[in-house]
């Protein structure tokens, strides 16, 4: 299998990629909050012994990346391609990354919890993710002592993962229902089943590429599997009411909104980020409701590989004047 | 406006919460809010709402500054980072936790997966040896026309057969 970003998924028009996080912890050792550097290698030893001994049946062989390796420019380039979080990222000294190779899954070691299971797949995969999730799970606390109490569940750093520990996710292109306003109705309604929705890619809550995140709050006094059924349950509903959207607006409107956006991108020269989201969003778009023949893993593949960090990463270090012009030329050559 | 929960002080607070779709507003000063498990900072994450919580208790020191006995975290450390010091901390600080919990999920309880002391194989195995010897007593029972003893036998074995079920 390849990375989420270059392939296409169940429900791929408009679910991109489906995330599992599970936290876990050590019993007895500080939170990563108060742990000190000797707690920190005490537990960069158990989970580097314990990672060796998850049946590669699962996820095949974990890498084990020595975090003090890794550059800020490598850094933001995982972020980008959702790896890692950004907290991970920054305080990442003397941290560890078990990754594996299709980057698919990856455990973070003492981010906000000891140990940070994640798993993302392309389009809207669930149970799947979930089930790979929970193998990694049952292999680690053969491994590991984990925290937990009957009461409480699984103990968290922060009281809000407390129980399951469990956050799934679905991340969702929603250029109509965000932009004529029914997403904030969607939102309010999510929200009542423990939901959130929050912009990806963009400043604050907007996203620039129409692309929102769905995600459970809850993780005490509900199973995973009640979880990720209210989980699935609202994604279909988004994305009926997308779809339903979609196939309302005036077509000849929607075409034009499509193929311009086709032709700046064909013949542009320089481009910034927030551009290239916005007019990414509009072609795929456009390539879900087949106004343009384009392979339809192209756009989120663009607009992962086009990021600041994930551009330099791809085609060497360079001033943002010059990313720009470099964008430009990527994004050109894939369209022609 | 009056708190309207106590009635007495300056309500400081508009509470507005909604667990499992139900709204509720209510007006409460600040002592009330923290005592009631509000807070004004709702919406700002946890840190915040343990803050608010219990800031005033903190300011009049009416938590006793004990901690945790494995890691040496006080309970203000927790409401001021919003962050538990470790496993331990659970234990030593539940009864201050359970307000949040309620706030924060709904509840208190968790009832997803479980964590499995003893692997599940291992534990089949050793309710199946405890069923052959049990099994075997019964036989040797009957042999032994001590049917009242079988029958004691033939229970414990429907028990655990019961309970296999269950799992
Ligand atoms: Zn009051
Ligand atoms: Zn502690």
């Amino acid at each position: 299998m390849s990375e989420w970003y270059k392939s296409f998924g169940n429900e791929g028009d408009i679910v991109v990629s489906t995330r599992i996080r599970i936290a876990r912890n050590i019993k007895k050792i500080p939170f990563p909050a108060r742990m000190t550097a000797e707690h920190i290698n005490e537990v960069n030893a158990i989970m580097k012994k314990a990672a060796a001994n998850i049946p590669e049946d699962i996820c095949g062989k974990l890498m084990v990346i020595d975090m003090n390796s890794v550059s800020d420019e490598e850094a933001g380039a995982m972020i980008e391609r959702h790896i890692i979080s950004p907290e991970f990222a920054h305080h990442r000294e003397n941290k560890l990354l078990l990754i594996s190779s299709d980057e698919s899954v990856s455990i973070m070691v003492c981010e906000e919890d000891h140990i940070r299971i994640q798993v993302i797949l392309p389009g809207l995969s669930l149970e799947t993710a979930y089930e790979i999730a929970d193998k990694i799970d049952d292999a680690l606390s053969k491994e590991v002592e984990y925290a937990y109490l009957d009461q409480f569940g699984y103990l968290t750093q922060c009281p809000t993962n407390l129980g399951t520990g469990l956050r799934a996710s679905v991340m969702l292109h929603l250029p109509v229902t965000s932009n004529n306003g029914t997403l904030s109705v969607i939102s309010e309604s999510a929200s009542k089943f423990g939901l959130t929705v929050r912009g990806l890619y963009g400043e604050g809550s907007k996203s620039s590429a129409a692309l929102y995140q769905l995600s459970n709050q809850i993780t005490l006094g509900i199973s995973e599997k009640a979880a990720l059924d209210n989980l699935k349950s609202i994604t279909m509903q988004i994305i009926k009411k997308e779809n339903l959207d979609r196939a309302a607006i005036n077509k000849i409107t929607l075409e034009d909104n499509v193929m311009r956006a086709y032709g700046i991108l064909k013949y542009q020269r320089i481009l910034s980020s927030e551009e290239m989201m916005q007019l990414i969003s509009r072609i795929k778009l456009g390539a879900s409701m087949g106004i343009i023949d384009i392979d339809k893993t192209l756009p989120m593949r663009l607009l992962v590989e086009c990021q600041p960090f994930m551009l330099q990463k791809l085609n060497g270090l360079m001033s943002p004047d010059d990313r720009d012009i470099c964008r430009a030329k990527i994004v050109r050559e894939h369209l022609e | 406006m009056l708190c309207e929960n106590c009635g007495k002080n300056t309500a400081t607070t508009h509470i507005k919460t909604v667990i499992n779709g139900v709204v509720t507003e209510k007006n409460l000063c600040g002592y009330c809010a923290a005592m009631s498990g509000y807070s004004k900072f709702v919406n700002n994450g946890f840190a915040s709402m343990l803050t608010s919580m219990f800031g005033d208790e903190l300011a009049t020191g009416n938590i006793k500054e004990h901690r945790c006995e494995c890691c040496g975290t006080r309970f203000s450390d927790i409401a001021e980072s919003g962050k538990m010091g470790c496993s331990e901390c659970y234990e030593a600080f539940k009864n201050k936790l359970i307000p949040y919990l309620k706030r924060v999920h709904g509840t208190t309880e968790h009832i997803g997966k479980k964590l499995n002391k003893t692997s599940s194989a291992l534990a089949t195995v050793t309710v199946e040896d405890k069923k052959e010897t049990l099994r075997a007593q019964m036989l040797k029972a009957v042999s032994e026309e001590n049917f009242e003893l079988a029958a004691k036998l033939r229970d414990e074995i429907k028990e655990l057969e019961g309970r296999e079920d269950n799992e």
